[in-house]
């Protein structure tokens, strides 16, 4: 329906219009005063972006796009270029226009572009501050390793800080850091790790499978499970096998680079296992009780999530649920549009930690 | 009782009278805070009519796309003429590609297909409903859907009895040890009180009334539903939400429409029976109620009922000082000459029946004395559009509202439909080196703020009733009660206790009769401009 069409009047994509640090406000105003009766100006938060290099500002750039068609947002993206020769700050401002759901009118959000050169990344605070939507939430999408100490000025005025963990080099040292940024505003910061949106679908295809009382009663007796997850998603599968063992109360006996043991509340020993096929970042998840498994997949070429459990007296069952999408702007857009909290994530990233 | 949860949203609705205590899900916590729907069988009665293609089945299948149909949920469309599941499977299939708001994705549909089947039977053969009972043991077995069924009786309210007398000589009202029986019943809920007692004592005499779901789609939709989010989730509203602050309250549904070939049962109904006694007294009452003491259906529905026995009576001669009805002429619509409503077809060419009503409605309690609610409703208006306007006394002539007049009141208005929203008039100074004040308006539009559409109302209703949350059904005292105010203003209307009022004609494509602008003049007020 939000087909995307820019009025001819407003300044888009691209990097944007090149502004003065000190006249961005004002320029943003003449952008809203140009557009005249065409279009109206949305916004439900301040989504600010930090990224490294221009090939990630022209990407994001793209995602913002994208984002703005179901979030409307103050779009700041900061892009930083550490080891330039040049110290020194530019910056730029655009528009995303969509046609609203609501009818012809089209739907705009303003894009604030920053160019860091050099070691500024001392600058980010203040760049970030003093260009916020007043009185909207602060989303901080941090595309990239913590820094270490954690910029305890930024993270106190942020509501949500979203990452990848799947991005991380050394997840040990990144889960601290994690850790002391929300030490620094333990009641305002929410916590949104891309990666454990990876595995949101077939986290929910699980639950609502087991939401028969029929196949709820197997919980209890699990005794493994297999996840196969694509190349690169060990972390997501760790996460989501680690999900499994918080909300089942799992205790982590032995840990491996392809599994863990775990031992169950009832004192049962129960095996898992990751193991990597082409694919999706969760391929195909695998569980196993005395006379019932459950298995919910993937396949080529389908938008959805299958079940097929095969239960005791030979029954069997399937379903399908939805299987959700694995770029980046549909992890944005998913994360954005649930209002979560993160009591769960920590849950489970306590224990995945363990088995990294 | 609320599941903890990671997502953070809340339910207008409780944790329910669901099934029994089955073991619990613990993987279900932090992914959703809604009740959860139950295993079940879905027995649509009247499943070859129109609101089983358009919104039923249409409803259902979007639930799955959403991934929130219960595990083995099946359906079976219980209907007259002869048809294999293959061919119901079929003809369900083209409606939805036409309707459905989401597409239809063939994948899916198969999936959702091998969960539909037919019955065919007459209404009137008790062997169908021994057959019924046959099969719907059948799935249980081989389906996991437990002994639970939910009733849809998409019929009309005249086939209530037959049906539910049927099901109860079958046996299939009783639920099994740990499994429920629910039915679900389509308004028109009588066409007044005397038949709606009677409809109420026929459907529990077979279902009690915790397990009756009469559904009302108003209360279905979003922009409904956030009224009470917005009264009471917002500090900056309810303060001020009384007669001390609160000049009036004006509640509309226009619809440019005319009766659209259901002339037959709009005679029999009208404006008022067809939308005053149901939608907008909902409407009324979701403005108008207290805080319920939490959110489950009967702490809601409690406060709505006090605020439908706390509405002052129109009767006899105030019927004709405090209520307009109108019918349309000849007009134009869209700039299109339009037939009047007695040129219609299959309309009694001296038809009485009204296809516009206004009432001036006062709630005789603490918070609402004097505050009159003007309530609205026509076919064949310039315009569709359906909202809940507030009105905000006048500030203190003294500094800058002298002689400012109506135009200087705040207003809040609740968009209901379409372009759901919610915008707030005020008063600002133009720029300039005089004080000349102008009203502005701060405008929130549910398309423009959220990229996501929001589900059908029957998809929302249905999932409560699968999961046992009768929050936004209405009850039987809101129905009867309801009922109780309609039935003397008919009674005026036609006769009964005499002296008629009259029935004011107005061109189609206008605003409604005259005479109902003049009933806001006494008050020295006027209708909104939608």
């Amino acid at each position: 329906m939000s087909t995307p069409e820019k009025p001819a009047t407003l300044p888009t994509l691209g990097a944007g219009m090149p502004v003065a640090i000190g006249q961005i406000d004002r320029e943003i105003k003449a952008l809203w005063e140009q557009s005249g009766e065409v279009a109206s100006r949305a916004s439900l938060m301040n989504l600010a972006i930090y990224c490294e290099g221009r090939e990630a500002m022209a990407r994001n750039t793209e995602l913002i796009d994208r984002i703005t068609k179901s979030h409307a947002c103050r779009a700041i993206l900061i892009g930083v270029e550490p080891h330039a020769a040049e110290p020194g700050v530019e910056a730029w401002i655009s528009a995303h226009c969509h046609l609203s759901r609501a009818g012809a009118k089209q739907t705009c959000c303003e894009q604030i572009t920053f160019l860091l050169r050099g070691p500024s990344a001392d600058l980010i605070p203040n760049i970030v501050f003093s260009h916020l939507d007043s009185d909207l939430p602060l989303y901080l999408w941090w595309q990239g390793e913590f820094p270490d100490p954690v910029d305890g000025q930024l993270w106190t005025w942020v509501d949500r800080l979203i990452f990848d963990s799947k991005a991380w080099a050394d997840p040990r040292s990144q889960s601290r850091l994690l850790r002391a940024s929300l030490a620094k505003a333990p009641s305002r910061l929410i916590l949104c790790d891309l990666n454990w949106t990876r595995s949101l679908y077939p986290r929910q295809a699980l639950s609502a499978t087991f939401d028969h009382p029929d196949y709820a009663a197997h919980l209890g007796n699990l005794h493994s499970f297999i996840i196969t997850h694509g190349p690169g998603c060990r972390s997501t599968a760790q996460l989501l096998g680690a999900w499994l063992a918080s909300r089942l109360g799992w205790k982590l006996a032995t840990a491996g680079k392809h599994g863990a043991e775990f031992t169950s509340q009832s004192g049962a020993t129960v095996s898992g296992a990751w193991r990597e096929e082409a694919g999706a970042a969760i391929g195909s998840i695998t569980l196993t009780a005395p006379g019932a498994t459950f298995r919910i997949f993937r396949t080529e070429g389908s938008s959805f999530l299958h079940l097929e459990a095969n239960l005791p007296g030979g029954r069997h069952a399937a379903s399908l649920f939805p299987a959700g999408k694995q770029e980046e702007d549909a992890l944005i857009v998913e994360e954005l549009s649930r209002a979560t909290r993160h009591g769960f994530y920590l849950d489970a990233l306590t224990h995945a930690e363990a088995l990294m | 009782m609320r599941l903890p949860s990671e997502a953070g949203f809340l339910t207008l609705g409780p944790a329910l009278n669901t099934t029994e205590r089955t073991p619990t899900n613990p993987l279900r916590e932090g992914l959703s805070a809604r009740p959860v729907p139950q295993p079940c069988t879905v027995v649509i009665f009247g499943a070859s009519g129109d609101l089983t293609y358009r919104k039923l089945i249409p409803a259902l299948y979007n639930i799955a796309a959403d991934g929130d149909l219960p595990a083995g949920l099946t359906v079976v469309g219980f209907a007259r003429r002869p048809k294999t599941d293959e061919t119901f499977r079929q003809e369900l299939e083209t409606a939805a590609r036409k309707v459905s708001r989401q597409s239809v994705q063939e994948e899916l549909w198969s999936s959702f297909a091998e969960s539909v089947f037919y019955h065919q039977s007459e209404f009137t053969n008790e062997e169908g409903y021994r057959t019924l009972a046959e099969k719907l043991d059948k799935i249980d077995a081989e389906r996991g859907t437990r002994g639970n069924r939910l009733f849809y009786l998409a019929v009309a309210p005249d086939q209530f009895g037959l049906i539910l007398g049927h099901l109860k000589q079958a046996g299939l009202n009783k639920a099994r040890p740990g499994s429920w029986a629910r039915v679900v019943v389509e308004k028109p809920f009588g066409t007044d009180l005397p038949t709606a007692e009677a409809l109420n004592r026929e459907v529990n005499a077979t279902f009690p009334e915790k397990d009756t779901f009469r559904i009302d789609h108003y209360l279905g939709k979003e922009t409904a539903q956030n009224i009470m989010v917005l009264r009471f989730a917002n500090a900056i509203f309810e303060p001020l939400w009384n007669c001390r602050y609160i000049d009036h309250v004006q509640i509309t549904a226009s619809e440019p429409l005319g009766v659209e070939g259901r002339g037959p049962y709009y005679e029999s109904s009208g404006a008022l029976r067809d939308m005053v006694q149901n939608h907008l007294l909902q409407l009324l009452c979701l403005v108008a109620m207290e805080p319920p003491t939490d959110l489950t259906a009967d702490s809601v529905r409690d406060e709505k009922v006090k605020v439908i026995r706390s509405l002052r009576p129109i009767a006899g001669p105030d019927v004709a000082r405090n209520v307009v009805r109108g019918q349309y002429a000849a007009g134009a619509i869209n700039g299109k000459p339009v037939v009047g409503y007695r040129q219609e077809d299959r309309v009694n060419p001296h038809s009485q029946t009204e296809t516009y009503v206004a009432l001036k409605v006062l709630i005789d309690n603490w918070r609402w004395a004097d505050v009159p609610f003007y309530v609205r409703v026509g076919k064949r208006l310039p315009k569709a559009g359906t909202e809940i306007a507030i009105t905000f006394k006048q500030a203190p002539s003294v500094l800058f509202n002298d002689g400012g007049g109506s135009r200087g009141q705040n207003v809040l208005v609740i968009r209901i439909q379409p372009d759901e929203g919610i915008s707030l008039r005020m008063q600002c100074k133009m720029p300039g080196a005089s004080v000349r004040i102008e009203p502005v308006k701060m405008d929130f539009h549910y398309g423009t703020s959220f990229g996501k559409a929001s589900p059908e109302a029957y998809e929302r209703l249905l999932l409560d009733a699968m999961a046992g949350d009768a929050t936004l059904f209405a009850r039987r005292d809101e129905v009867e009660g309801a009922w109780r105010f309609i039935d003397p203003i008919e009674a005026a209307w036609h006769g009964i206790s005499g002296g008629q009022p009259g029935l004011y004609f107005y061109p189609a494509g206008s605003w409604g009769p005259e005479e109902a602008d003049e009933l806001l003049a006494r008050d020295a007020r006027t209708w909104r401009r939608l």
